[in-house]
């Protein structure tokens, strides 16, 4: 009997400045504004002009605990969560990075060897599959579907996460001890 | 009405003068400057405040604010990265005001008062007598493609 505990952080948006600088380069505006002459009636004009930085935000994550696992088959875990990204393209990419040395997608206990895992991610929600990433990478692009941040409108979910421990690692960890790790989870818009 | 004048021989001239009071006043608006709100924040509203100089020939400095925007049917909407971003227009008889009187695209507001009376040469020396503010609410923003967005407000000043 095996106990393993896979705990997540959330993540704050995320704004790149490559971005910002290309939206402040196009969007200076030349001044515009007009006064008006007197008479009767008097008529001004004022131009009005704002940027919206690109901004993604990931919410709905919950902590992943695998109790009681027997090791006579490989242990997952999926879950839905929210992606939302404002960029035109509504597009993002993760870099999931472990608690493990470098990053490394690993549980730890005590002195005990680190036991590897595996992360999937799918940017449809109510999946168990995906595409697999690799550890301090940025993943390759995904789009989101959500209408608002935090899926406040519908959609309520937008993609799934799914961690696997296989089966070898299972049975190669001592029953009735407890791993744990932190998988964090980095988005950037795209 | 005239001033009565005591002429030589003692006859007395009343002169009535019939005066629409209206048609005589005259309005300026200036010292209008841009206003650019710069980068937003997604969830929180983005708001621009600027002092303007309203003067009025008249005897009660009233006037009346007609404000239209660049959007179509001249809403308050800015146009650019995505779908036309919605902004509010608040108008304030007094300088360095935050808030005002809500505005209505293509609607008349009156009811505004200047103090500054006359000519506008007080306008040029910077006394500064209305504040107009625009507001970009949070939830607009947050629904939002992310890129620039540009519009024109127009304000038409008319002598009450």
């Amino acid at each position: 009997m095996k106990r393993n505990i896979i705990t997540f952080d959330k993540f704050l948006p995320v704004h790149t400045l490559a971005v910002v600088v290309a939206l402040a380069m196009g969007a200076t505006p030349a001044t515009a504004a007009t006064n008006g002459t007197l008479g009767a009636t008097s008529t001004g004009s004022v131009q009005i002009s704002i940027l919206v930085p690109s901004r993604v935000q990931i919410t709905g994550l919950s902590d992943i605990s695998f109790a009681n696992v027997e090791p006579n088959a490989a242990a997952s875990s999926s879950q839905n969560n929210c992606v939302w990204s404002n960029t035109a393209t509504k597009g993002y990419t993760i870099t999931a990075s472990g608690s493990g040395a470098g990053g490394a997608f690993t549980l730890a206990s005590a002195s005990l060897t680190p036991v590897p895992y595996s992360v999937l991610w799918n940017q449809s929600s109510g999946q168990t599959s995906g595409t697999s990433l690799t550890a301090a990478t940025a993943s390759t692009g995904f789009i989101s579907t959500a209408t608002a941040p935090g899926c406040a409108t519908s959609p309520s979910s937008t993609s799934s996460l799914t961690v696997t421990i296989a089966q070898p690692q299972l049975q190669a960890m001592p029953s009735l001890t407890t791993y744990t790790g932190t998988l964090t989870l980095l988005v950037n818009p795209q | 009405m005239g001033c009565p004048r005591v002429l030589a021989g003692g006859l007395a001239l009343l002169a009535i003068l019939a005066v629409d009071p209206a048609a005589a006043q005259q309005v300026q608006i200036t010292r209008l400057n841009d206003i650019a709100l710069g980068f937003a924040s997604v969830d929180q509203d983005a708001t621009g405040s600027r002092n303007v100089c309203v003067s009025a020939t008249g005897v009660t400095g009233r006037y009346s604010v007609l404000a239209t925007g660049s959007g179509d049917g001249n809403a308050f909407t800015l146009a650019g990265a995505g779908a036309p971003l919605a902004y509010d227009v608040q108008w304030s008889g007094t300088a360095n005001q935050g808030t005002g009187t809500a505005l209505t695209a293509g609607r008349a507001t009156s009811g505004f008062v200047t103090a500054l009376l006359g000519l506008n040469l007080s306008c040029v020396l910077g006394n500064d007598t209305a504040s107009l503010t625009v507001v970009v609410r949070a939830a607009d923003l947050s629904k939002a493609t992310a890129g620039a967005y540009t519009g024109l407000l127009t304000l038409l000043i008319a002598a009450e």
